[in-house]
């Protein structure tokens, strides 16, 4: 620890801390616009400046480290000034007019600097220059007007997102935030994670959905955590008038800090399907309005001791698909009773779990790995913070290898891409676990014994190089934290033997040994793994059961799923929006979505998180568990199922906490 | 003791100020009481005394010769002035031609418009005054006070007016500084 002085007051904070961090950490607020707290400091607009006991100019307090006996003063009337300059450098640059920017009045940074040093004008004029406005993106507009070159969004988009698309062309007052080579940001590289505009502290970068609809001090902040996929991202969801206005990665949660994807930040908050408000009957071969009352009678009534084939969606929360088990599962003694992933990107590895207890390792071990392999991971289009975690090293020296069959675009960032012919990858795997032994560069050996001939099958059968495979093969080798990620490429075989490779891979370099275990699967939905963990990962095959009852929330209906269940006798879907699924169901009973209600979700890592409730469901939708629960009752049953006993059934792939 | 003297008038501004300060309701007449209100876009007199006033009041920014001459005179005649409103302060939202120009902004408005008949013109008779770019009025005159505001909320001008009546000095920061 360092002791330094702020203002009079004595403070010890941990060495390498940034004055500008300590004086927050002591309650002290210095004006800054360019820093902030997730990204690396830059010191590009001089107005943290501070006095420093000793040094004859002020200093940019968000470079300065702290060091022992460091005397700081923060409010001068000398720094005062000095600010009131900088800032009117700032407004001189471009067009900074206040009355018809949607960031005035609270949400910008610039404005509330200048009120902050009391400024009532500007001393200096804008120059008048015209700057370009890009609007080709679908989710923001970037206004280079409004632009002060705090480089806030460049860093985002390299050490939030490691997409590395946005940068400053030209010098000086020229100087312009562009996208790649000074391309529309709509045809540019861009992954649309808006991280950019979340950090933006002016009007320069705005979000088109929530523009012009409140100041933030207007808006209710529910902090939740994102269902969209396994990683289960903090997030802020910013509602006004029981309408989500934006939503916003919570740079205070765990797991992304305030990263998030577009899938989390912009698919989740703007839905174009059409919602179902009330429950609806088939008659006379159309579907038709009726009561809660009508629509739960009549299901009830045909839950028969026949059977029921029921499937339930991975976004549902543990506490419903507890519920759902024990319904059907326990009470109705059905057969078939699943999740709509269908155990795709869980089974394989909750059956290598059953001999290997929690092998899998930490989310956050990505962030510190200097070789990660990928095998069937597109971490480009699924699970895409997670990708975040590595892609923001790789222009650090990071290595990645992509292992997939298919030409995805994370190829283009990998040091060794390997494209196994399809079905191969397990060939692959045992081939670059003999090249490594071969080439003595085991951490701990696997004794293999037919090195040669697996090399030479694997050459023949998978339509990759032996350059290739070595040079992939040594790569991983001689990293000192490397980490394996698979995804639904693997998964999606159902083979543990595929499952056991890979972790032998990772035991003979090395990434799993006593103290570490640097190898983790994907899943798929928010709740892949509590579906995993109470065994809701059964393929969905319906053989004659009567009744057909698919708990699908909101989520998205595969074709697969409406031509499987296309010639059920009687079917019955509770979803909250319009699909193919619903048009041929016999009763659709209309429940709430993500936003709408709370429960308890597992992500990849074994995270136990609690949504929240941010919105009011329309008047007559129900909670996906109420509809469980009121089904039971009106069946004489009594769901007793505690999610909490329901995912300790099985052995799990991943340590829960 | 007389009242302080107070006059206000507008330039290139919308007249929002003038209507945020009615917008004071019935605290207007507590400024009738502090203060002298003679000529003002909202009375019948048209121009600040000539024996000079204590309090000068500018709406709007300046950006022709017409308002120039309304800002010089004021000045002279004001021993306080007040920048009142974004457009003074800042130039505002007319500042925004600056931009693109005197000229295209003309051509646009009086030629290119939808709304405008076939053939129209830029205006040109002699006696009209002479377009410049749109200035805050501490680019032309020294300001005493600057007021922001798109309007200033009634409150703030409530407080500027009384505070210059009863001689004090007004201090905008906190909730009283907005520029909108």
């Amino acid at each position: 620890m360092v002791q330094i002085t702020i203002n009079k007051q004595q403070i010890d904070v941990p060495e390498g801390t940034t004055v500008l961090r300590a004086a927050e950490m002591a309650g002290i607020n210095i004006p800054h616009l360019c820093d902030h707290k997730e990204l690396t400091p830059y010191g590009g607009c001089r107005l943290c400046i501070v006095e420093v006991q000793g040094i004859r100019v002020p200093m940019a307090s968000c470079t300065l480290p702290v060091s022992n006996g460091l005397v700081v003063e923060t409010e001068t009337e000398a720094l005062k000034k000095s600010r009131q300059f900088v800032l009117s450098m700032l407004f001189s640059e471009r067009n900074h007019f206040c009355p018809f920017c949607q960031v005035s009045g609270g949400d910008c940074e610039l404005q509330n600097a200048a009120y902050h040093e009391e400024m009532t004008h500007w001393p200096i004029q804008p120059g008048w220059s015209d700057f370009p406005v890009d609007t080709s993106h679908p989710y923001f507009v970037l206004d280079n007007n409004r632009c002060i070159l705090c480089r806030r969004c460049v860093r985002a988009c390299a050490e939030m997102a490691g997409n590395f698309t946005l940068s400053v062309a030209e010098r000086g007052a020229k100087s312009m935030i562009v996208a790649d080579t000074d391309i529309p940001l709509g045809e540019s590289t861009c992954i649309k994670c808006g991280s950019c505009v979340q950090v933006c502290p002016t009007g320069a970068l705005i979000d088109r959905t929530s523009a012009y609809q409140s100041h933030d001090k207007n808006l209710q902040e529910i902090k939740s955590v994102c269902v969209g996929c396994s990683v289960g991202c903090s997030i802020k969801i910013m509602v006004r008038d029981n309408r989500i206005v934006r939503i916003e990665g919570n740079w205070d949660g765990a797991v992304n800090h305030g990263a998030m994807c577009e899938h989390g930040r912009y698919h989740e908050s703007n839905e174009n399907r059409v919602r179902i408000t009330t429950p609806l009957m088939k008659k006379n071969g159309k579907l038709e309005p009726v009561s809660w009352d009508e629509a739960l009678s009549a299901v009830q009534e045909k839950m028969t001791k026949e059977g029921v084939a029921a499937l339930a969606s991975t976004r549902l929360s543990a506490e419903t698909l507890a519920a759902f088990k024990d319904l059907f599962e326990s009470k109705l003694h059905s057969k078939l009773v699943t999740s709509i992933e269908e155990g795709v990107p869980t089974a394989a590895v909750a059956k290598f779990a059953e001999t290997h207890e929690g092998f899998e390792g930490k989310l956050d071990a990505l962030k510190t790995a200097d070789t990660v392999l990928c095998v069937g991971a597109n971490v480009n289009r699924s699970h895409m913070v997670a990708g975040f975690l590595f892609k923001r090293n790789l222009n650090a020296g990071v290595n990645l290898i992509n292992i997939d069959p298919d030409e995805t675009s994370l190829d283009e960032v990998a040091r060794v891409a390997l494209k196994p012919k399809a079905g191969s990858d397990h060939l692959l795997i045992l081939a670059l676990q003999a090249v490594i032994a071969k080439e003595e560069l085991e951490r701990k050996s696997l004794n293999i014994k037919d090195a040669d001939a697996r090399i030479k099958k694997a050459i023949a059968e998978t339509g990759i190089s032996e350059a290739d495979l070595t040079k992939a093969a040594r790569m991983l080798a001689h990293a000192i934290s490397p980490m394996i990620v698979f995804g639904k490429g693997v998964t999606a075989q159902r083979d543990e033997k595929l499952i056991e490779a890979l972790y032998q891979l990772a035991v003979q370099v090395g990434a799993v040994d006593g103290e570490r275990s640097n190898i983790l699967s994907l899943k798929g939905e928010a709740n892949s793994q509590s579906a995993a963990l109470m065994g809701l990962d059964q393929p969905f095959n319906p053989n004659g059961e009567k009744v057909t009852y698919l708990a699908v929330g909101d989520d998205y209906v595969s074709k697969k799923l409406v031509e499987k269940t296309s010639k059920a006798e009687y079917l019955v879907v509770q979803a909250s929006y319009e699909s193919k699924l619903t048009e041929q169901a016999d009763v659709v009973l209309p429940v709430s979505i993500w936003a709408e209600q709370e429960g308890h979700y597992i992500n990849l890592d074994g995270r136990m998180r609690k949504t929240e409730k941010a919105v009011n469901a329309p008047e007559n939708v129900r909670d996906n568990l109420d509809v469980l629960t009121e089904l039971a009752k009106r069946m004489k049953l009594t769901l007793d199922a505690d999610w909490k006993k329901s995912i300790r059934e099985r052995k799990s792939s991943v340590a829960l906490n | 003791m007389t009242k302080p003297k107070i006059s206000s008038d507008w330039m290139c501004g919308c007249a929002g100020c003038h209507m945020s300060l009615l917008d004071m309701d019935e605290r207007i007449l507590k400024i009738v009481e502090l203060a002298d209100l003679r000529a003002t876009p909202i009375t019948d007199l048209k121009e600040p005394d000539a024996s000079g006033v204590d309090v000068g009041v500018l709406e709007g920014g300046i950006n022709n010769t017409a308002n120039e001459e309304v800002a010089h005179k004021m000045r002279e005649r004001s021993k306080i002035l007040v920048a009142l409103g974004d457009c003074a302060v800042f130039g505002g939202v007319p500042a925004l031609r600056n931009f693109c120009g005197v000229e295209a902004a003309l051509r646009r408005a009086y030629v290119e418009a939808e709304s405008n008949e076939e053939g129209s013109q830029i205006p040109n008779d002699p006696e009209l005054a002479t377009m410049t770019q749109t200035r805050a009025v501490h680019e032309v005159v020294s300001v005493d006070y600057n007021v922001p505001g798109c309007p200033p909320d009634p409150d703030v001008i409530f407080y500027v007016l009384s505070e210059l009546a009863q001689g004090r000095k007004p201090e905008l920061k906190d909730e009283l500084l907005h520029w909108h």
